[in-house]
């Protein structure tokens, strides 16, 4: 395996005792709307120091660093430079305070020098010869030890360099915080460590390091220290020197502790509704399994580990190779051809509002979205029948508001997963596949859609991707852990060790 | 005091109104400023624009009358857009429906109406579907950017509807004018009960309930609603959005090919260059002032079709350039558009706390 091939330099690096922090958050909190993304944060960075932010798609990294970098304001708490409490209106106020931020997305412009990209916006940059340029550049980039020709083109430079480009527009602006989210995503093995090299050398000259990230070898190479963050809260913070094994670090970060117990009975197996054959390509290596009526199988892994790929392979939104995948005993491209509208296939996409629903239609409309062949007769769509429906179903799933005129983008995520799975439980799916169908939703809605799924399995086999553990433990029959496109393993929730042995399979580690 | 950007927690119920309302008073106003930048005198000017849009029944009927094109160019424009197609040819479109229909007039002269209109609008909006169809099939098969070929497309009709009437159709008796021979009684759509207005004004009445009815209460309609919505949640639905951009681009082109068709028969009797005065474009600003909804689309062709008159009117009493009119529509549907902002948005005062 290549995991570890990070080399750490051997440096003993405790923090000083009157080591005072250069950026503070205390007690920061940001809604967007109902739902809170970031709920009384409080985390300090020090000068000279890797801070490694770990955690999952939705936790809220970015949008704490997004107040970091002067995109939002919170609704509540502070954020001080050098203790003193500063409003960032916009990134140029954080910039001017020394914060700024290596986005995914790099920001360059292709056609240009990268002496000119750095310099670029800069004031009193308009009348500089290109010479004069250059120098700079390149004496900014050697007091770095980065290695970048000033001269060179963007379009000319791999996605490593480009990146060191990113890293070279803020050392010029004097940043003394560097963000980086997620730098790891486009880089090759050996451009990741050059990456390091460098993030380390920043850091012997003062400066501090915000490293988001949910890879658990990086960050265990790389951080000074480790705050884990989980539905927007700071699960954690620790010493990479005192954790004990990546699985432990991958179960702090996904959760283990119990929220919610729901009494489930094992059913008796049905037909098979979904057979996945060795299934490879897109990004998946030898993908194995099937699930029967009245099962729930769940798929858990760490985010980013062909979970995404499998979904959309299974669902028809991507076109896997012949002969691999079987739905309801038909091979795909059958299958697809001749779906009907009920008593087959439906999703439950993570995606509520893009995917799932018409953004900008009542739910009426929204009811019709994958049930309207139910409610044609001929060319006709009978919309009073729709509407009498509607009004049922949000009685039977108690939706707010209560009214079938709503549109769907006003309604809560809680609200708008129950109308999901309103519409959907109404086709009487054969087989449902659920993807993070609880995430950002409360405990009442979490308890509501669980007990759904629970009940669905009476006619219905379940493929449940979750990036919740506790979610998979409750719900599931078996759970398969994915790591870089493979199962790693199929393990059946009725023994005992499963919980256990799920952590280590996640970070990759077969016993 | 700062002013700051709310989010509306729902959308200003009266704000469309609203705003446009607000957009023609500042459109208004900008106009008296150019008027009376040309030193003529601009409240004087801003009465002969009413006089002459709505200030007495000739014009009122001249407006009725444009607007009857505008509308069915604006009702395809809008189908299109509904699905978040970008057909921006309905002028090239009313200008191959204008063809289809000369050809048919030209060809069976002879026929009587109740034979020939039925063969004239079939063929207007066959033609007009054609020349909206291939952007389709460009935008499916070669994602070639639909905006870009409707565009160019209209500059082909337009130079095809030169080269039928300057040669194969030209009026051997027109003393070397570019026109066709007048149409024969058959071909040209009466006046209603001696007036100007034709029964064209009825013909649209249906084609506007109708795609309303077809929208609201049609499976096809429906799918065409939520596809607008984007593809993505198309193809979760497992909507054939292919087809569907195919279908609704000649629904579209259809339309605005009625609206030559019409066009040519009832106003022109034959059919000449002087047809082309920018229904197709002036359709689009249509389109959108109205929000893509039928009944604010008949209100919107006749409201610019007044405009239009108006300006005309102007152009003769004060000697005012005839790019007025168009600067006056560009300017009310710029103000509206940026005015849709406040739709969502609201400005809030903040008073600012002691202490910072």
């Amino acid at each position: 395996m290549t995991t570890s091939a990070f080399v750490r330099p051997a440096r003993v690096r405790p923090l000083p005792e009157d080591a005072a922090p250069v950026v503070s958050l205390k007690g920061v909190t940001k809604r967007f709307g109902k739902v809170v993304a970031n709920d009384g944060i409080s985390l300090d960075i020090y000068p000279g120091r890797i801070k490694a932010l770990l955690g999952e798609n939705g936790a809220g990294k970015s949008t704490m660093m997004s107040m970091l970098a002067g995109r939002y304001q919170p609704d509540e708490g502070t954020i001080e430079v050098d203790g003193v409490p500063v409003k960032f209106s916009s990134s140029k106020d954080a910039i001017a305070a020394g914060i700024g931020m290596v986005y995914q997305h790099f920001m360059l412009v292709d056609s240009m020098t990268v002496a000119e990209n750095v310099l670029l916006g800069q004031e009193g940059a308009f009348f500089i010869n290109p010479k004069e340029m250059e120098s700079r550049v390149n004496e900014l980039a050697r007091s770095y030890g980065l290695d970048v020709d000033a001269s060179d083109y963007i379009c000319d430079l791999s996605m490593g360099e480009r990146q060191l480009v990113e890293i070279l527009k803020l050392l010029y602006r004097e940043s003394r915080i560097l963000i980086f989210d997620e730098p790891t995503a486009v880089l090759t093995p050996e451009e990741t460590n050059r990456l390091f090299e460098a993030l380390w050398r920043m850091t012997e000259q003062g400066k501090s390091i915000i490293f988001i990230s949910h890879k658990l070898e990086e960050v265990i190479a790389l951080a000074d220290e480790i705050a884990i963050l989980r539905r927007g809260r700071i699960e954690g913070e620790l010493d990479p020197s005192a954790i004990e094994s990546k699985a432990d670090l991958a179960s702090r970060m996904v959760g283990k502790e119990v929220l919610l117990e729901v009494n489930r009975q094992p059913m008796d197996l049905g037909s098979l509704v979904l057979e996945v054959r060795n299934l490879t390509g897109l990004g998946l290596t030898d993908v194995d399994f099937s699930v029967r009526r009245g099962e729930i199988v769940a798929v858990v892994g760490v985010a980013g580990n062909g979970q995404k790929e499998l979904v959309e392979a299974v669902t028809g939104l991507v076109k896997p190779p012949l002969d691999t995948v079987f739905i309801m005993g038909q091979p795909w491209r059958k299958f697809f051809a001749e779906s009907t509208w009920n008593r087959s296939m439906c999703y439950i996409p993570e995606d509520r509002l893009g995917l799932a629903t018409l953004r900008n239609q009542n739910l009426v409309d929204n009811l019709l979205l994958t049930t309207r062949k139910g409610f044609a007769r001929g060319m006709w769509l009978d919309k009073k029948r729709a509407e009498r429906h509607t009004v049922k179903l949000i009685e039977k799933f108690n939706i707010r508001p209560g009214r079938i005129h709503a549109l769907a983008w006003q309604l809560s995520g809680g609200n708008l997963q129950k109308a999901v799975l309103a519409r959907e439980l109404y086709r009487e799916p054969r087989f449902i596949v659920a993807e993070q169908p609880t995430q950002g939703l409360d405990v009442s809605a979490t308890e509501e859609v669980w007990s759904r799924l629970l009940e669905a399995r009476k006619m219905a086999g379940v493929l449940l991707v979750t990036g919740d553990l506790n979610e998979a433990l409750q719900l599931a029959d078996r759970i398969a852990v994915m790591y870089r496109g493979r199962i790693l393993g199929m393990l059946p929730t009725s023994e005992a060790e499963t919980a256990s042995r799920i952590g280590p399979l996640m970070a990759g580690v077969l016993d | 005091m700062i002013l700051k950007i709310r989010k509306r927690d729902e959308p200003w119920k009266w704000g469309a109104l609203v705003i446009f309302l607000g957009a023609l008073l500042f459109s208004l106003g900008v106009s008296a400023l150019l008027l009376a930048g040309q030193g003529k005198d601009a409240l004087h000017g801003l009465n002969i624009l009413w006089q002459g849009s709505f200030g007495n029944l000739w014009a009122l009927e001249g407006a009725l009358l444009k607007a009857i094109p505008l509308f069915l160019c604006s009702l395809g424009v809008a189908v299109a857009f509904r699905m978040q197609i970008w057909n921006i040819g309905a002028e090239g479109q009313f200008a191959l429906g204008a063809i289809g229909a000369t050809w048919m007039a030209l060809s069976f002269p002879d026929l009587p109406g109740y034979f020939l209109m039925p063969l004239m609008f079939i063929m207007a909006f066959v033609l007009g579907g054609i020349w909206a169809f291939i952007p389709a099939v460009l935008k499916l098969k070669l994602r070639v950017n639909e905006i870009i070929s409707t565009l160019m497309l209209n500059y082909i009709a337009i130079l095809l509807l030169d080269y039928m009437v300057f040669g194969v159709w030209k009026d051997p008796t027109s003393f070397g004018f570019p026109m066709t021979p007048e149409f024969t009684s058959g071909a040209v759509i009466q006046g209603i009960g001696g007036s100007r207005v034709h029964w064209g004004l009825l013909f649209c009445a249906v084609v506007g309930i109708g795609l309303w009815a077809f929208m609201r209460f049609t499976r096809l309609g429906y799918e065409l609603k939520a596809s607008g919505e984007g593809v993505r949640v198309a193809r979760y639905a497992k909507i054939r959005y292919g087809m569907l951009v195919m279908f609704v681009m000649c629904l579209s082109g259809g339309f605005s090919g009625w609206a030559g068709c019409i066009e040519t028969s009832a106003v022109l009797g034959r059919l000449q260059p002087s047809l082309m005065v920018g229904y197709g474009y002036t359709a689009i600003v249509v389109a959108w002032l109205a929000r893509l909804e039928p009944l604010n689309i008949a209100f919107g062709s006749f409201l610019l079709a007044a405009l239009r008159v108006g300006v005309e009117n102007l152009q003769l009493e004060l000697q005012i350039p005839a790019a007025f009119g168009v600067i006056m529509e560009g300017m009310i549907l710029l103000v509206v558009l940026a005015g849709q902002f406040f739709l969502m948005y609201r400005l809030e005062r903040v008073t600012r706390t002691k202490g910072e």
